[in-house]
């Protein structure tokens, strides 16, 4: 298999603290990878190492087969997790001025801006200033600043925070046509449900350690099965219920674990009476317990 | 390098489209024309000086309105001289007059035109020719009374506002003496009720002693009614003390004869010229030079303070650094500046060589001082510009260091404050080292690389020796060099960086820790 991206033992500390720790990823070449775990885990260093904003005080990044990124910077577009807009520009031009920084001629950078600005319904915005847009606008506009270029490879630093729902259906639809186009994305989130519609590969890390990678499928196959339920009613008395050890509830729907030489059924029995039950279902764990249990229920924050 | 281009530009166009930078090109034409127009506006509007005289001496008032009117005559004389035109409905016998002394005289050089108008005022001696007059036929000294005599006559007949309209400069436009019987209690009623400016009160015996005479007015600043009044005064008293005494008036005129020491300075060549008005500008443009650099260099170093702490708190650097590097960023920032910076002192130029020397011609009246000996001297514009952009660099890279730790304005403006005491220093230095120009305390600063641009652009009237030149300009580049290293240090690290501001101490670290490495820091 081709790599786009492949890390080997990388390290990198801040003073005696170490952010990242002896991390060896392979990331495919068209694949869609997602960067798991909690804030304040390593994922923003990790993708600032990949970008060469920051140098890892050991090991090695090899970057579309280059070990520095810096000399392919051009066929890679970042979205970091903090990023803005100048205010005073008109979005055509800034767009344009991304493009023109990863080495586009002026005149096809400005073509180019404002064909993505119509295609992603933006027409009107072409010539307004960025200050006048609002969050979701300019979020988009800061995405088609980072793929005006028609990178190889896309990195994406959490790319759903702050979205709305049609904005993160927008974001989707965007990776998704950048995967059918054989590009390769990588993409950092600490929504499970994200990650488990759009990715290949996912990576979970936690404080600077690799806890797994793999594709989806493989990270599921060792887990524990759990019931998973729809339901009405007052959700915490699923604690209570005898046999159940642990309970992720949504709400509406709730995951559940059972201890050793329990019947699911035995649970189901308990439940109905108490609950309106729509669904129940026992399958493999979902990201969120696997990513719960990595991280010991904790996170960093 | 074309990345650092590409963000020069864009910081160039996008700066071009601020309100600062067109308020930066049009301040400067803006303030220079004020400083011109303004003064002269409040001079047009000042009123004449009401005043009126209580005179115990029976005597004085009288001598003293006669011996006020020859100035006036004398500066008549010279004005009806220049521009006869300005007398053509007034009375027309002074203009064929004067054409006849013309004729007769022959073409008179400036000293002898003055003479001929100082002899009104020579009082002491009346009729006899200066010196310089001697020589005339004896037919244009004829023509000369005459003219004079027709000219004194002239003069009592114009109506003050007449008077005012040649000149503001006269007594007669300026002072306007009120006619009164009034008592003192009365006079003192009256300046309160503004309707006197100021009344004066002669003692009895004025050739004894200045007992009993006082000047009365509530306005404390403005003392030139007091000044010239006095002068005048002394000056009828002081003659009269002569002739009662029976000093001799030629005796007497020549013990009053001052000493005049004609001003010289020594050319290269070791040959003797005279001290003309443009030495002196050309010794005081370097201030004024020093100033507008101070200035240029603060604002235009504080533009790229601001811009980088904007762009910080703007979250946009993260998306920059993926497609430039740091130093790329810095490089392009502050050239893109540097741009801007350079047209708003390439505006400037342009005005004031309009302003000075243009316009003037233009409008057919010449400045009273020639200013264009500053732009035609290559050595001031040229270390001007040379000294911006190095005084520029200099500070950019301080600046932009400091700009990148910091997350909001305030912070920066914090950070900022020793240096900007530190920068107060060349401005106080300014006028000593303009009086000063190759002394000590100019030579020592001109080695203290943050004041190196200043001081030297204020020494250039000096000049500094070349052996200073070239040593100062080597110490700052190294300087700059150094600056920019340690700034590209500090940026690459303090530009991702949000929270607190670092500590000086954790700076220090980043210089030594290799690029690219960001110490710990502790957040709660």
């Amino acid at each position: 298999m081709e790599y786009a991206l492949t890390l080997d033992g990388v390290t990198k500390r801040f003073g005696h603290f170490v952010a990242v720790n002896q991390l060896s990823l392979r990331i495919p070449k068209g694949s869609v990878y997602g960067f798991l775990g909690p804030n304040g885990a390593g994922k923003t260093t990790t993708i600032r190492m990949i970008m060469s904003i920051f140098y890892p005080d050991e090991g090695t990044i090899s970057v579309l087969g280059h070990p520095n990124a810096e000399e392919v910077k051009d066929r890679l577009g970042y979205l970091p997790e903090e990023k803005g807009l100048y205010k005073k520009m008109k979005t055509a031009e800034i767009i344009a001025y991304f493009g023109k920084l990863k080495g586009m001629p002026s005149a096809k950078a400005k073509q180019r801006a404002v064909e993505m600005l119509q295609k992603y319904g933006l027409a009107d915005w072409v010539d307004k200033r960025c200050e006048q847009l609002s969050k979701g606008m300019s979020q988009k506009v800061q995405v088609l600043g980072t793929l005006i270029h028609d990178p190889e490879l896309v990195i994406l630093d959490e790319p759903f925070s702050g979205l709305d729902p049609v904005n993160a259906e927008l974001m989707r639809d965007i990776i998704l046509n950048m995967k059918r186009e054989g590009r390769t994305v990588i993409f950092s989130t600490h929504v499970m449900e994200h990650a488990e519609q759009l990715c290949d590969y996912i990576f979970l890390i936690n404080r600077g350690n690799k806890v797994l990678d793999g594709t989806l499928a493989e990270v599921k196959k060792g887990g524990e099965h759990g019931i998973q339920i729809d339901y009405d009613g007052d959700g915490s008395i699923l604690k209570t219920i005898p046999g159940v050890t642990r309970v992720n509830d949504s709400g509406k729907t709730a995951e559940m674990f059972m201890a050793n030489g329990h019947d699911p059924q035995e649970i189901l029995a308990r439940l109905v009476g108490k609950l309106r039950i729509r669904r129940f279902d026992i399958r493999e764990p979902s990201l969120h317990e696997i990513f719960i249990r990595a991280v010991g229920g904790k996170s960093d924050e | 390098m074309s990345k650092a281009f590409l963000v020069a530009q864009r910081e160039y166009v996008e700066n071009l489209k601020t309100k600062t930078f067109w308020i930066g090109i049009l301040s400067f034409p803006v303030i220079l024309s004020l400083s011109i127009l303004v003064p002269m506006w409040l001079e047009s509007t000042k009123d004449t000086r009401k005043y009126a005289v209580i005179d115990q001496s029976g005597w004085l008032l009288p001598k003293v309105e006669e011996r006020a009117e020859l100035p006036d005559l004398e500066k008549f004389f010279l004005e009806m001289w220049k521009k006869p035109e300005l007398l053509a409905n007034a009375d027309s016998k002074v203009i064929p007059m004067m054409d006849e002394f013309r004729k007769r005289a022959g073409k008179l050089s400036d000293e002898e035109v003055q003479q001929a108008a100082k002899q009104f005022s020579d009082t002491l001696t009346p009729g006899s020719d200066s010196p310089v007059l001697a020589s005339l036929p004896s037919e244009a000294k004829e023509a000369l009374v005459q003219l004079r005599e027709e000219i004194r006559r002239a003069w009592k007949a114009m109506p003050p506002e007449e008077a005012r309209k040649i000149s503001r400069d006269f007594s007669k436009s300026r002072y306007q003496r009120i006619e009164t019987t009034d008592s003192e209690e009365a006079l003192k009623h009256r300046i309160d009720k503004d309707e006197l400016f100021a009344y004066i009160v002669i003692g009895k015996d004025p050739l004894d002693g200045s007992d009993g005479c006082k000047y009365v007015s509530n306005n404390l600043t403005d003392e030139s009614l007091k000044d010239w009044f006095a002068r005048t005064a002394t000056e009828v008293v002081r003659e009269r003390r002569i002739s009662d005494a029976k000093i001799d008036a030629s005796v007497a005129k020549h013990i009053q004869e001052p000493l005049a020491f004609v001003e010289t300075k020594v050319g290269k060549g070791g040959e003797e010229t005279k001290v003309t008005d443009q030495d002196t500008v050309r010794q005081w443009a370097p201030v004024g030079f020093v100033y507008l650099l101070w200035i240029s260099v603060f604002t235009v170093a504080q533009m790229l303070l601001t811009n980088t702490v904007e762009e910080k708190s703007n979250r946009i650097i993260e998306v920059l650094l993926s497609s430039v590097s740091p130093i790329q960023l810095m490089i392009g920032k502050i050239a893109g500046i540097a741009a801007t910076g350079l047209t708003v002192l390439g505006s400037w130029i342009v005005f004031f060589f309009l302003g000075t020397t243009l316009v003037p011609k233009m409008l057919g009246r010449p400045l009273p001082i020639d200013f264009s000996i500053i732009l035609s001297d290559p050595v001031y514009l040229s270390s001007f510009v040379a000294y911006f952009f190095l005084g520029y660099l200099l500070f950019a890279a301080i600046l932009v260091g400091m700009g990148s730790v910091c997350n909001s304005l305030k912070e920066a403006q914090n950070l900022l404050q020793p240096v900007f005491i530190l920068l107060i220093v060349p401005i106080l230095a300014m006028m000593p080292i303009g009086k000063d120009p190759n002394g000590t305390l100019a030579k020592v600063m001109s080695f203290i690389p943050p004041f190196t641009p200043f001081v030297m652009m204020n020494r250039a009237a000096g000049p500094p020796t070349t052996f200073e030149y070239v040593a100062t300009t080597i110490l700052l580049v190294v300087s700059i060099i150094g600056a920019m290293w340690f700034a590209a240090k500090i940026f690459r690290i303090g530009i991702l960086m949000t929270g607190k501001p670092p500590k000086f101490r954790e700076i220090l670290g980043w210089l030594r820790a290799p690029v690219g490495a960001l110490p710990v820091r502790k957040e709660e």
